[in-house]
């Protein structure tokens, strides 16, 4: 009866990734690791016993210490994969902004130069 | 002959109080050269005193700190085609009789890269005691992983040539910190670097962005660990280079 909450909860997560999706709020790549992991949650709610068998296969005694080890290993993968984006998202920007900066300038220049010659006319 | 563009390259970020004086020097004393002032995105008067000197200003959009103002000058430089950049410092440290002395040891020497150094012979600079400690800390180390001898790996009183000018302002290229581990970076990549002694004052007023009690520490710690990993990253490549 316990596991009624975690599948209603897998559920839910599922529902609003797909409605995440519909929405473009979530691009279909990035979705999918988010559905894989609600996947297993779902079968680990429905089924818990098979924690058990994968741990006595890999013999280690204490099933839950299996879940959480994956569990961490998958969320460092997934920070790292994050920490590199975010730093050639930065690059991007501060690339684009000087950019725009000196293309600013160029077009004041301009501009500048065209309302004086304007002034001598 | 063919005269070579050369521009100056200041980086400014809330200097309101010196940029005056620096603009004033460089007007008298190095007139023949381009300038061009990089306003950080400063919230003080800075970029209207540059434009009222009559001075190109170029303003970020938004704050982007020393080094990277320094690389939107450069991009500047490339865009324009200039065969040298010189950059100084806003805070009036730096001199513009000075500049013009690294300019002739950059012709002279054809190095791609000429470091204004305060300590290669005594013209009376007195630095902090800490900071003293850190150029001689970065010297030893520059001088353990490339075997050069460069007495003042802080100075950010450069004079770098046309191809360095493409090299950093290639996206990705440029660090936080130009500091010693863009000096090692670069002799590892086989450019040349030279240094020439300069004169220099302490800041006159405002404060230095190195300053503060957790700031150095910090800076050290992390320059330390940044000068390894790019030293790590040159050892196949210089190998293969040698063979």
């Amino acid at each position: 009866m316990n596991n009624i909450f975690f599948i209603i909860l897998a559920l839910i997560i599922i529902i609003y990734i797909f409605y995440s999706i519909r929405k473009n709020k979530l691009d279909v790549a990035n979705s999918f690791i988010w559905i894989l992991f609600c996947i297993i949650f779902l079968i680990l709610s429905i089924w818990p016993t098979c924690l058990d068998w994968f741990a006595t296969l890999l013999g280690i005694t204490y099933p839950p210490a299996l879940f959480l080890t994956i569990a961490i290993i998958i969320l460092f993968i997934m920070i790292f994969v994050q920490s590199k984006k975010i730093e050639d998202l930065h690059q991007k920007v501060i690339d684009l902004s000087q950019e725009l900066s000196i293309l600013k300038n160029k077009s004041a220049k301009k501009s500048h130069k065209e309302s004086n010659s304007e002034k001598k006319q | 002959m063919n005269r070579q563009k050369v521009l100056i390259i200041i980086p400014a970020y809330n200097e309101a109080n010196n940029i005056g004086a620096v603009l004033a020097d460089i007007k008298k004393h190095a007139p023949d050269f381009d300038v061009v002032v990089i306003d950080d995105h400063s919230t003080d008067t800075t970029k209207e005193i540059v434009q009222a000197s009559g001075i190109n200003c170029i303003t970020n959009i938004f704050n982007l700190r020393y080094a990277w103002a320094i690389q939107t000058g450069l991009k500047y430089a490339k865009s324009q085609n200039y065969n040298y950049a010189i950059l100084m410092d806003a805070d009036g440290q730096h001199l513009a009789s000075e500049a013009k002395k690294l300019y002739q040891t950059a012709l002279k020497t054809k190095s791609n890269i000429v470091i204004g150094s305060r300590y290669l012979k005594n013209l009376g600079y007195h630095c902090p005691f800490f900071r003293k400690i850190g150029t001689k800390f970065f010297a030893n180390l520059v001088r353990l992983f490339t075997k050069q001898k460069i007495t003042d790996p802080l100075s950010g009183f450069q004079c770098i040539d046309q191809k360095t000018i493409d090299y950093y302002s290639s996206c990705g290229n440029y660090p936080e910190y130009p500091d010693a581990n863009l000096i090692i970076e670069m002799l590892l990549q086989g450019y040349t670097i030279t240094e020439t002694p300069v004169k220099m004052k302490l800041r006159e007023s405002g404060a230095s962005m190195h300053s503060g009690l957790w700031k150095p520490i910090k800076y050290m710690v992390t320059q330390f660990f940044i000068c390894i990993v790019i030293f790590v990253k040159y050892v196949g490549k210089r190998k293969a280079k040698h063979e």
